[in-house]
């Protein structure tokens, strides 16, 4: 492999592997990916920072809906910029990679979906998530009443508690009944 | 110390939870996430845990996966930095080490299996452009091809290299067809014993033999007639009829489970989903039905698309549920009225097809034609009826579907139900005509099998004829595959591509349409597994055919199709897949217990020409083993073994059923309870305003925190 071997040493690829669900040629593959997205200068640094911008041209996520709530969840950046170190990209592909369990993945989807960040998904995120599950740019999409009965159809389904929100356990539970979930919330390099 | 582990926890949170700690507002969220105690939002790590209280953690043992805890890597690092820090004296425990080594272990499986995986990047690909339905198909596709593969191995190992060692090695080996002292009557003996096969003469002969089996591939390792009992010296042989035997019992009972097995992950799934398997909530679609594996603007336009009409789909169903409600009685008798005669009307196609299926096979066994190509189309008419009858009923069907006016997933699951039904019955019809001539059924025939037990004017070698029929289908199956790739489909893309002519963009590109590929991939197995019987090599020409299979129709689908606007749910069409193969591997174990118990082998073929049906062997060798063996097998059949295994697994079953009726009841009563909780909440959350209110504190975040 070159250089980059080189550059991620057999401790650091042995604590990646125990810290997370990857196996040694998924974090292989990542780690060279991931150098071929920094600047020539940075590809000595540790912990160098690719800004988000750069992560949504990857081919598996370039024309994901959800790319820039996905760098944000999983971002640790202090400006909240979406921007990802190495260890930020390992825990995305960790959570999106083959044995990742269904608590792990249900705790990052409610968190992508959560698109004010504020712990729990009202109407209005219901209504962005609708959105970008259908396109809102294109010409055929729900109406105002079709959205209305929608989101309330959601709500009677899933919010058991019945204090007009989704929260995490809530999402869990409609998660956990879904056999297709854990195969398709998966990003493969 | 409660205090500072507030604080602790509290500085993660905000870490985590971005802005939404820092509003002044008096949201009832707010009240939510501010107490530690019940918040259930974000991930709450104790950090005061020590090893021996955390059993009672609902966190897990003290090693709990450190890769399940959601936060960053960074802070993960910290807590097992933590963790071996507490508790050193862990790391020197041997279940501890065992468990690791086990980890171990098992990674390393995982990654030797990552290279071996067929076409893994084949079908990670057709996932990515074309949905989960079509890559179901493509699974379902490699997991036979494997299942042949492993199969023929099994079969060459057991059956064929012994006998193809001991033809070789077995020079002195006198025939043993005319060794023969258990016939009574050398008159029926000598007249049933004829075996004459017909040679290939031209050349262009050989290419009709292959297609049909006859000829030179007649008498060849391919089929059951030329595997011959050889005398060996010593006594204690290799039992070639009885390898013969077990093998072909052995390989149905390894398919069965293999199917099982692979059945298991999918069937848990199905089971627990429950009833939500037929029903796609909105809820369900909306937070599980975006597929993250999609690869370019193609595939994510498309899938969108395919979300859309889902859920306009699913919101025009519930307002016409709601509608239908509200139809007059006359319209409603209208409307069932005509399901049924619909239904009838498509029991009567498929009768039909029976009934012209059943014609052709007689027709086919009755008449020869001197000319070799209007006797190869006659041979292959079954083969013909079959698949015109299956490409024909399933459109009429589709047609009388539009007249029901089922909801769309019951139109679905009908379409789907016929055409199994029509496939897997109109292969059980050409067999049980065949048998029938086989064993002199009709009437007609009932002087031919007088002499031999069997028809032995048309079959001297009944098992080779049936080895040939099967084997026809199958080469038939995969000419027709080949031919409607090069002849229709891509002449079709060419037309839809370069003529603009409203008609021709009407019919359009060519959809993959999954159910009707998988029923052929059922059809195909099954013929093999009742070819098998008769046919050793089959499962080995299965395999090839199937991976020639697999790359037509990628071709195909990358260049011809166009993406289904309408597609089926990956994993419970796993389930039904593998439901429809059961079906298929019934019908053909029901086959093989028929010709091993029933019909008497032929005089003049194969290695069981000397017992009155194919399973007398095995009692015959049974005698053969040591009397340790012989009693223990007999307790093991016996009554006194069975009843007691039986009535333990009926106990078994209740026990299982009442565990799961516990849990039901559980669920139920946990939902109400939080209901319950929440509207408490609630109203102790309005006393609290309304008693502020009345003393005139205003409320404020510092009040409401001790």
């Amino acid at each position: 492999m070159g250089t980059t071997a080189s550059q991620l040493s057999k401790e650091s690829l042995s604590e990646y592997q125990e810290l997370t669900f990857l196996t040694k040629q998924e974090i292989l593959l990542a780690h060279k990916r991931f150098t071929e997205l920094l600047e020539k200068h940075e590809k000595d640094q540790i912990d160098a920072r690719v800004p988000m911008g750069k992560i949504i041209t990857l081919p598996e996520l370039k024309s994901n809906p959800f790319k820039e709530r996905i760098c944000r969840v999983f971002s640790t950046s202090e400006q909240k910029d979406g921007s990802l170190t190495f260890e930020d990209f390992l825990d995305l592909l960790s959570a999106f990679s083959d044995s990742a369990t269904l608590e792990i993945k249900s705790h990052y989807a409610f968190r992508i979906f959560d698109f004010d960040d504020d712990g729990t998904l009202d109407c209005a995120d219901l209504e962005k998530l609708v959105n970008c599950l259908t396109g809102e740019t294109n010409d055929a999409k729900l109406s105002s009443t079709e959205m209305k009965q929608l989101i309330s159809n959601i709500l009677e389904e899933s919010d058991i508690d019945k204090d007009g929100t989704v929260n995490l356990s809530e999402f869990q539970h409609v998660i956990s009944r879904s056999p297709d979930f854990v195969s398709s919330f998966k990003i493969v390099l | 110390m409660a205090g500072e582990i507030q604080r602790q926890n509290s500085h993660i949170y905000d870490y985590i939870g971005g802005n939404g700690y820092d509003r002044e507002d008096q949201s009832l969220r707010r009240r939510r996430v501010s107490s530690p105690a019940s918040d259930q939002n974000y991930p709450h790590f104790n950090w005061d845990s020590t090893p021996e209280d955390e059993d009672e953690d609902s966190d897990g043992g003290p090693k709990r996966d450190i890769r399940c805890i959601p936060l960053p890597m960074h802070l993960r690092r910290t807590i097992r930095e933590v963790q071996q820090m507490r508790s050193p004296a862990v790391s020197r425990d041997v279940s501890w080490r065992g468990r690791q080594m086990l980890r171990k272990l098992r990674n390393k499986c995982k990654e030797f299996l990552y290279f071996f995986s067929l076409w893994r990047k084949s079908v990670q690909m057709i996932g990515g452009n074309f949905g989960g339905g079509v890559q179901s198909y493509f699974v379902f596709l490699r997991f036979l091809v494997v299942l042949n593969f492993v199969s023929f191995f099994l079969i060459a190992g057991f059956v064929l290299i012994p006998s193809v060692v001991f033809r070789s090695v077995a020079t002195n080996s006198t025939d043993i067809l005319a060794v023969d002292n258990n016939l009574n009557g050398t008159n029926r003996t000598a007249k049933c014993k004829v075996y004459e096969v017909n040679q290939t003469t031209e050349i262009y002969q050989y290419l009709l033999d292959f297609l049909s089996g006859t000829g030179f591939m007649e008498y060849s390792y391919l089929f059951y007639g030329y595997y011959n009992i050889t005398e060996m010296p010593n006594r204690d042989s290799y039992n070639i009829p009885l390898a013969y035997i077990l093998t072909a019992v052995f390989y149905f009972a390894f398919c069965l489970i293999c199917i099982i097995t692979r059945m298991g992950s999918a069937a848990r799934v199905a089971v627990a989903t429950g009833s939500s398997t037929g029903v796609s909530s909105y809820s369900m679609i909306v937070f599980t039905g975006w597929d993250y594996g999609c690869l370019g603007d193609r595939a994510t336009k498309l899938k969108q698309k395919n979300i859309l009409y889902q859920l306009q789909v699913d919101l025009e169903e519930e307002s016409r549920k709601r509608h239908e409600a509200d139809l007059s009685t006359s319209k409603k008798v209208i409307l069932y009225s005509l399901r049924v005669l619909m239904t009838f009307l498509s029991l009567g196609f498929i009768g039909g097809a029976f009934y012209g299926i059943y014609v052709a096979t007689q027709f086919s066994q009755e008449t020869t034609d001197k000319r070799k190509i209007v006797q190869l189309i006659i041979q292959y008419l079954p083969s013909m009826v079959i698949t015109a009858g299956n490409f024909v009923v399933p459109l009429l069907c589709d047609k009388l579907a539009l007249v029901e006016q089922y909801s769309p997933s019951t139109t679905i699951i009908l379409a789907l139900l016929r055409s199994v039904f029509l496939r897997l019955v109109s292969l059980a019809v050409l067999l049980s005509t065949l048998w029938s001539r086989i064993t002199c059924y009709p009437e007609q025939l009932k002087g031919n099998c007088t002499l031999c037990e069997y028809n032995y004017n048309e079959f001297q070698c009944w098992e080779t004829r049936v080895g040939q029929e099967m084997y026809k289908l199958t080469m038939f199956d995969l000419l027709i595959t080949v031919a409607v790739f090069l002849l229709v489909e891509f002449p079709r893309r060419l037309v839809v591509d370069n003529c603009s002519c409203k008609p021709v963009q009407w019919v359009g590109r060519q959809e993959f349409v999954v159910p009707s590929n998988v029923l052929g991939l059922v059809y195909g197995q099954t013929v093999v597994w009742v070819g098998a019987l008769f046919c050793p090599l089959l499962p080995a020409i299965n395999t090839l055919k199937f991976v020639i299979l697999f790359y037509c129709k990628k071709i195909t689908l990358f260049q011809n199709c166009r993406p289904a606007l309408r597609t089926f749910r990956s994993t419970t069409s796993t389930f039904f897949f593998l439901v429809v193969l059961l079906f298929g591997w019934g019908l053909a174990t029901v086959v093989l217990i028929y010709s091993l118990s029933e019909i008497r082998p032929s005089y003049g073929c194969g290695p069981f020409h000397s017992s009155n049906t194919m399973w007398s062997t095995v009692p015959g060798s049974f005698h053969n083993l040591s009397n340790v063996t012989q009693e223990f097998l007999f307790f093991v059949g016996s009554q006194a073994f069975s009843i007691p295994l039986f009535a333990l697994s009926i106990v078994m079953m209740c026990y299982v059923i009442a565990l799961a009726t516990v849990y039901g009841r559980s669920i139920a009563l946990l939902k109400a309870q939080l209901k319950l909780e929440s509207r408490d909440k609630q109203f102790l959350i309005k006393q609290i305003e309304s008693l502020s209110r009345q003393a005139h504190i205003p409320t404020h975040r510092a009040g409401v925190q001790d």
